[in-house]
């Protein structure tokens, strides 16, 4: 098993996804205020800083404005951890947080572990084990859901392609220690061709998946929110008191909507993608229908939220059921609904029973949307802190990929150098790629390398 | 019938006088203990029972810094060597190691003498039968002559000999060594004690008569001149050194080897123990290796005055005439007279979980073992734990705290902590590869590691303290790109040569060593948080069974070591964290 790195620099937010106005970005370790430099600018402050004392300070990512900061400094051991740390605070947008993040890994940083700051307090002597106790217990239940959820389900198939690499690595390490440790010149020289060929295979493949994380994870931001409904239900309405702007074309005629609409805003902090969706329940007439009414399906089917607009002003219609059964089925799982009645400014068409559930609205008065929106947020904070365990480790993938990679691409400037590979320090590079990966899996190599070595070799006295 | 009691006590009791036991005694003797080594037979003292060789990869390294602690072997080596090799010249300073093949009976003699010259060390030619013990406590050793010798501490190095059982083909005798009685009786009295034993296998090859070996179908192997030395303290042998030769199995061994294999007790089943998968008969890597065509075979020479040579690559427990048609194959053996038959040894060990880190048991007190009854193979490998049970039966007389070696400090300290943490579960044999800091475990710079440890223990002889001081400061030096001051000139056995290379190496390796060492000082942290002995696993929260039961089997003394027991987690280590922060107990 590999314990935490104490040498090297961490980084995580310290203030949970999503919550409040200001996040709080933590670094602790060695590197830290030269990491923190390297995107806070102007960086003649934030290079040679006064401790404990806040600094305004651009955070630029390649020279565009990310967000204004307030950020302190600290010398070790005058800090929580006992380490140098920097706290930056930033607005709280995951946006704003994730990459921070980011370009504190691409500075050199890596992702904390879970009550890995704690830990170093305690073994820096800044706490005394009873209070770290009562630190480290709360910190190890989110670690252990947080692991759990890596594993299981978010990303089964990331460490299953982890493994696979790991693998490879084990293979190439394998091959250059069976050498090292070969007393009898049993062993055919090593075809360093195919040996780079593959190292370098494995070191594309780590980029791709590096890079892959990163879309993904910009592509992520942003909850997905589709308004659906029956023809004539007010779902563009919806939209456009939603956004506080006339987005979507509204009439009195059923049907005006015909393609999905997607509009991005801003929720209380959260980065939301509303979708307005072409009315279904009704047989589409035409092929253009037919089309709205099949991207309306999809958009449906991709949403974290479903709005489901009813016109409360009618008596429930055989065109209101088959919509309830179409989002049924449609609706994918984990993703919430929010049933919502409009036009409550007219009189009421419904039983109470229907509505009793309903959240009541309506777009032309503007009457109960606070409600609406508190309730959204509700939903979104759910969502995010049920997701982070999953943004916390897919930063810490990416981390730890990173790491991995700078490993394969030391050994290749070995390689590069000409001459014979040197193949301890080869070795040197493949093991600490594969302290990297291991992070990530949680298992050990030493074995697997000796095994490997006697599975494939002829070695002996 | 009465036991006769020895009418002097000991502090120290070690019982066999094998590699481990004569580094054992040596070294408590030589910090001033009352100490006995008792041997089967004062004739087979540090026996060589299979290649008279001592180094090798990993090993070599071991080596010197047994030397760098005021071992014995390497001097012994230098001492008896015919032949010699500084091992992956075409590779980078921080994996080469020396490796000797040595005249065996001239090794015997020269340990033979050194236990018969050293200060507080008495050697007895009897047969320990049993752990002398009242209650739990531990008294001495009985012996099979009833006599019974009163101890503080006793070592065990027993080697190959509990329940020994050799296997040529179908044929079994007892024996811990051919044509040498096994030792029945301290198996039954370690289970009495509580101790679980396993059975571990090994073998030797057959020894031919050189004068029927066709040389001129074989390579030579000269040795290197000038030979590489183990020891700071030796001097060069004036002898001139003899070469070893090579050849290989032809394309008729396979046929004699798959013809046969049922003839083979591994094979058909007799043996059912684990062998060292490094050290493979012939038989395995014929039957594992399936398209290698052939095999390579070291034809070594075992002393100056005799004709008898080791062949190196031809381990095997098949039948005798097997054996003969198999030497038929190999290129240069065609006609060469068999004058031991190869054999596959089984015997009794004590899984070394049993133990703590100063090798010491945790179920008798007092009561150390070293060697192959802690699942090692190899004579480095035993003659190192065997120092360091010496050492620490002697600190724990004196009532000293025992020497722990680091992983990052020493292949000692990385053997002793892998026996221990992970257990075994076949023959142990030391590997570069199991050295997570390789570059910094050097042989160039083993005294520079251990030499103060060794002066301050006493072992290494307090003369020497002036002129180390110089060499450290003349590396430092020559680190920093400066000339050796004058002061320094005179610092033998080294010299100003030996520290600039030493420097050189340093710096050429200093990026991948800050980091070592960086990741080295990084795991002290947790090597700094200890375990009270009295923590009980089944208390910490959360913990699954399984990994419970592994921290009550190998009862880690550290976080770091505990870390380190096959299965454990890094979630168990936060939960073995926050359960001493239960406790209480900070270090």
């Amino acid at each position: 098993m590999l314990l935490p790195d104490a040498a090297q620099t961490i980084v995580a937010p310290a203030s949970p996804a999503g919550r409040g106005a200001v996040a709080l970005v933590r670094l602790s370790g060695p590197d830290s205020i030269r990491i923190a430099s390297s995107f806070l600018s102007p960086s003649s402050v934030s290079g040679a800083p006064k401790p404990r004392f806040p600094y305004l300070l651009r955070a630029e990512d390649d020279g565009r404005l990310i967000d204004r900061t307030v950020t302190v400094f600290y010398r070790a051991p005058a800090s929580y951890t006992g380490e140098d740390m920097v706290e930056i605070s930033c607005h709280g947008s995951p946006y704003i947080v994730s990459t921070l993040l980011r370009l504190a890994i691409a500075g050199g940083a890596r992702q904390a572990g879970p009550g890995e700051f704690t830990l170093r307090a305690f073994l820096h002597g800044k706490l005394d084990l009873a209070q770290a106790e009562g630190i480290n217990d709360l910190i190890i239940s989110e670690g252990e859901a947080a692991h759990r959820a890596a594993i299981t389900q978010v990303e089964g198939g990331i460490s299953e392609r982890i493994r696979k690499m790991r693998g490879t690595l084990v293979d190439l390490l394998s091959e250059l220690e069976v050498r090292l440790d070969d007393s009898y010149g049993e062993m055919r020289p090593l075809d360093a061709p195919s040996f780079l060929g593959r190292a370098r295979a494995a070191a594309a493949g780590m980029k791709a998946m590096a890079d892959s994380f990163e879309k993904g994870r910009r592509a992520k931001h942003g909850v997905r929110i589709t308004i659906a409904g029956a023809p004539n239900s007010g779902k563009s309405s919806l939209l456009n008191r939603l956004l506080g702007s006339r987005r979507a074309i509204v009439s009195p005629i059923a049907g005006t909507t015909r393609d999905t609409i997607e509009a991005k805003t801003e929720l209380g902090g959260f980065s939301v993608i509303f979708t307005d969706t072409a009315g279904i329940g009704t047989a589409p007439k035409g092929t253009l229908e037919r089309e709205g009414m099949r991207r309306s399906l999809k958009a449906i089917g991709s949403s974290d939220i479903v709005l489901w607009v009813i016109d409360g002003s009618r008596k429930g219609s055989a065109a209101d059921r088959r919509v309830e059964s179409v989002l049924k089925r449609r609706i994918p799982p984990g993703a919430e609904m929010i049933k919502i009645c409009n036009k409550s400014d007219l009189p009421p068409g419904r039983d109470r029973e229907e509505t009793a559930a309903c959240q009541s609205i309506s777009c032309r008065t503007g009457s109960g949307l606070k409600a609406l929106k508190v309730r959204l947020l509700a939903e979104e904070k759910g969502f995010f802190t049920a997701e982070a365990s999953s943004i916390v480790t897919s930063a810490r993938h990416y981390s730890a990929l990173l790491e991995a990679h700078r490993e394969l691409s030391g050994l290749e400037r070995l390689a590069a150098a000409g001459g014979v590979l040197p193949m301890e320090l080869a070795a040197e590079h493949l093991k600490g790629a594969l302290a990297a990966l291991a992070a990530i899996l949680g298992e050990t190599t030493s074995q697997d390398i000796l095994n490997n070595v006697f599975r494939n070799f002829c070695v002996g006295k | 019938m009465a036991y006769f009691i020895y009418p002097s006590a000991f502090d120290v009791i070690v019982v066999g006088g094998g590699h481990a036991g004569c580094e054992a005694a040596l070294a408590s003797a030589g910090m001033g203990m009352r100490t006995l080594l008792m041997t089967q037979d004062l004739d087979t003292i540090a026996q060589m029972s299979c290649n008279p060789s001592i180094g090798g990869l990993g090993k070599g390294q071991i080596v010197r810094e047994l030397d760098a602690l005021g071992g014995r072997m390497g001097r012994v080596a230098d001492l008896s060597m015919l032949s010699a090799h500084m091992l992956n010249t075409s590779r980078g300073p921080a994996v080469r190691a020396p490796r000797a093949q040595c005249d065996k009976k001239l090794y015997q003699a020269a340990m033979k003498l050194a236990l018969e010259r050293a200060e507080n060390l008495a050697v007895i030619q009897d047969e320990a039968e049993s752990l002398w013990t009242e209650g739990s406590a531990l008294k001495g050793v009985t012996t099979v002559r009833r006599t019974r010798y009163e101890a503080r501490t006793v070592v065990l190095t027993t080697g190959t000999f509990l329940k020994g059982l050799i296997h040529i083909g179908q044929v079994s005798l007892r024996g811990g060594r051919y044509n040498h009685p096994p030792s029945d009786g301290l198996s039954p009295s370690l289970e009495a004690l509580g101790f679980r034993l396993g059975r571990l296998k090994t073998g030797t090859p057959m020894r031919l008569n050189g004068r029927t070996i066709d040389l001129s179908k074989c390579s030579e192997q000269p040795p290197d001149d000038p030979p590489p030395l183990f020891s700071r303290f030796s001097v060069r042998p004036e002898r001139k050194l003899l070469s070893c030769w090579i050849t290989r199995t032809g394309p008729g061994s396979s046929a004699v080897i798959n013809e046969n294999l049922h003839r083979s007790p591994l094979y058909s089943g007799r043996i059912k123990s684990s062998g060292p998968r490094y050290c493979p008969s012939i038989e395995d890597k014929i039957v594992k290796f399936p398209h290698n065509p052939d095999h390579i075979i070291f034809l070594e020479p075992e002393g100056f005055d005799t004709e008898e040579y080791y062949v190196n690559g031809l381990s095997t427990s098949l039948p005798e005439e097997v054996q003969l048609e198999l030497l038929r194959s190999v290129r240069g053996l065609e006609k060469a007279r068999m004058i031991r038959a190869a054999y596959a040894i089984e015997y009794d060990f004590c899984p070394p979980d049993q133990l703590r880190l100063s090798l010491e048991t945790r179920n008798v007190p007092g009561l150390f073992m070293a060697g192959q009854i802690n699942g090692t193979t190899g004579y480095e490998e035993a003659a190192a734990q065997g120092l360091i049970a010496g050492i620490n039966a002697a600190r724990l007389v004196k009532g000293e705290e025992p020497l722990v070696l680091g992983r990052d400090e020493a292949y000692i300290g990385v053997m002793i902590d892998d026996l221990v943490s992970k257990g075994v579960d076949e023959p142990y044999r030391m590997f570069t590869a199991r050295a997570e800091y390789r570059l910094l475990l050097r042989q160039d710079n083993a005294d520079l590691r251990l030499m103060d440890r060794g002066l301050d223990l006493g072992l290494v002889p307090a003369v020497f303290r002036r002129n180390f001081e110089r060499y450290k400061a003349a590396v430092e030096r020559a680190r920093k790109g400066g000339k050796p001051a004058s002061e320094e000139a005179d610092m033998a056995p080294w010299t100003s040569e030996e520290a600039e290379t030493c420097a050189r190496i340093g710096k050429e390796y200093s990026t991948y060593i800050d980091r070592a060492v960086r990741d080295a000082s990084g795991m002290k942290d947790f090597e700094r948080i200890r375990i009270p002995e009295t923590m009980d696993p089944s208390g910490i929260k959360g913990l699954s069974a399984e990994s419970s039961q592994r921290f009550r089997r190998v009862r880690p003394v550290t976080l770091a070591q505990a870390a380190r027991i096959p299965g454990v987690t890094p979630a168990d280590i936060q939960l073995l964290l926050v359960h001493l922060a239960r406790l209480g107990g900070k270090d």
